[in-house]
């Protein structure tokens, strides 16, 4: 009983794209958590965060735990009202603007998940653009993606609109136009690793030292 | 000859001829540690692996107490060039039998405040616990001194918190020991950007840093003063 009282009730809702996950692919929600506390790490403490491609928020809130303030951010309306049903507190807010088109102001570090692969072709120097842009001289840009090389092995709803998906050379050769500093590591599931970039499922690039 | 016919062992023998005839004879200190903890090699190898990933390619490297060298192969494997350093002459005697290539450069000597030229990436490994608390400023010092401005430095150490389970000659020569907040704190003087890593045996994470056995810190974007 006393360990209930301690708990409060303060229900979590989770919304289609993370009920999908849990009903058909339930690994999938470990394998995005275990990355965003991977960014969470690489940013660190006191530090104010922009999610880019927030879905529901669940990353945005381990983002806002660990680093002290995050704001998520998603052009999926739904998304964002689930996510806003969840958390009421100081330490994160959400938006539902279009990342490539609205000037987001000044950030120590930036998360992307599961979005650039998402952007059409002629829109992709605008989105690393916009990245660059919105972060401090010493800000940090975490950029993850599925690999190229595990394309084959997605199921169709993966599949669908993912028109620019990246090999690990590519995402860095990338990252480094906007980067003095990039960091590459590996997911093959809930793992981050150093590991040989062709065989990674998943590829995580840390940029730092924005050029310009 | 038909698939069939192919002897096992002669086609061993096409292997072995393509591996050349190479040969290392690890010195003192290696050999101690294959002797006594073999798994200490696996450690040592992935540490210098991730400073390899995070660090090396294509740069010019320095590293400050290379001991036996035995982390040039892996650290110069994909990079411009490399230079060791490390007090211990018989130790970088063994690093100059060992490893001779062009691209490798190894000198005896104290790194404390010495300028030995400028380097894209400084690794140090095991070494900062071994400096005297009050030297701890130059050593600092001389990672500024001979990192370019857009250098990168990988600094690995083992963590305080597992002081207790060290042997007593590792004890005995740890006067400098780091929890993760102070190996932050100091990396964070010199380098806008701190990335900070734990280590269990061979494994790399970013787990709950007062269980890392051991510690590694990334640094870069170097401050033009220190804090």
């Amino acid at each position: 009983m006393e360990v209930k009282d301690l708990m409060a009730h303060r229900p979590v809702v989770l919304g289609r794209y993370v009920a999908y996950w849990l009903n058909r692919s339930p690994r999938r929600a470990l394998h995005s958590m275990s990355y965003y506390k991977f960014a969470a790490k690489m940013i660190g403490s006191s530090k104010r965060v922009l999610d880019v491609g927030c879905g529901e928020g669940l990353g945005t809130w381990l983002l806002a735990a660990e680093c002290g303030y995050a704001r998520g951010l998603d052009f999926d309306q739904q998304s964002i009202e689930t996510a806003r049903g969840n958390w009421d507190d100081p330490r994160i807010a959400f938006g539902s603007e279009n990342f490539l088109e609205t000037d987001m102001g000044t950030w120590d570090a930036l998360v992307s998940f599961d979005v650039v692969e998402h952007i059409q072709p002629a829109n992709v120097a605008a989105f690393w653009e916009r990245t660059a842009a919105c972060l401090a001289h010493d800000g940090v840009a975490i950029v993850g993606t599925p690999n190229i090389t595990s394309t084959p092995y997605a199921s169709p709803i993966a599949h669908l609109g993912r028109s620019n998906l990246y090999s690990g050379e590519r995402l860095e050769t990338e990252m480094r136009r906007y980067f003095e500093h990039v960091f590459m590591f590996a997911g093959n599931d809930e793992v981050v690793h150093t590991g040989y970039l062709p065989m990674a499922h998943y590829l995580i690039s840390v940029g730092c030292r924005k050029r310009g | 000859m038909s698939p069939g016919n192919i002897r096992e062992q002669d086609l061993w023998e096409q292997v072995t001829r393509m591996l050349g005839n190479g040969r290392i004879v690890l010195g003192q200190h290696w050999s101690y540690n294959v002797h006594n903890d073999p798994k200490r090699l696996a450690f040592v190898l992935s540490r210098y692996k991730f400073a390899a990933k995070m660090a090396c390619k294509g740069r010019r490297v320095l590293e400050l107490g290379c001991s036996e060298g035995l982390g040039a192969p892996i650290l110069s494997e994909f990079a411009d060039r490399y230079t060791g350093i490390d007090l211990d002459s018989e130790a970088v005697a063994a690093a100059v039998a060992n490893w001779q290539d062009d691209r490798c450069t190894f000198v005896v000597g104290d790194f404390l405040g010495r300028q030995l030229g400028t380097f894209d990436s400084i690794v140090s490994l095991d070494v900062i616990e071994h400096i005297d608390p009050a030297r701890e400023p130059l050593f600092f010092d001389t990672i500024r001194q001979n990192l370019d401005t857009d250098g990168i430095c990988v600094i690995g150490t083992p963590n305080l918190t597992s002081a207790p389970y060290a042997s007593a000659a590792s004890q005995q020569g740890h006067v400098n020991l780091f929890d993760a907040g102070r190996l932050r704190r100091v990396m964070e003087q010199v380098f806008h950007n701190v990335f900070l890593f734990g280590m269990n045996d061979e494994v790399v994470h970013t787990g709950f840093s007062p269980m890392a056995h051991y510690l590694l810190a990334v640094g870069c974007y170097r401050r033009k003063d220190p804090l």
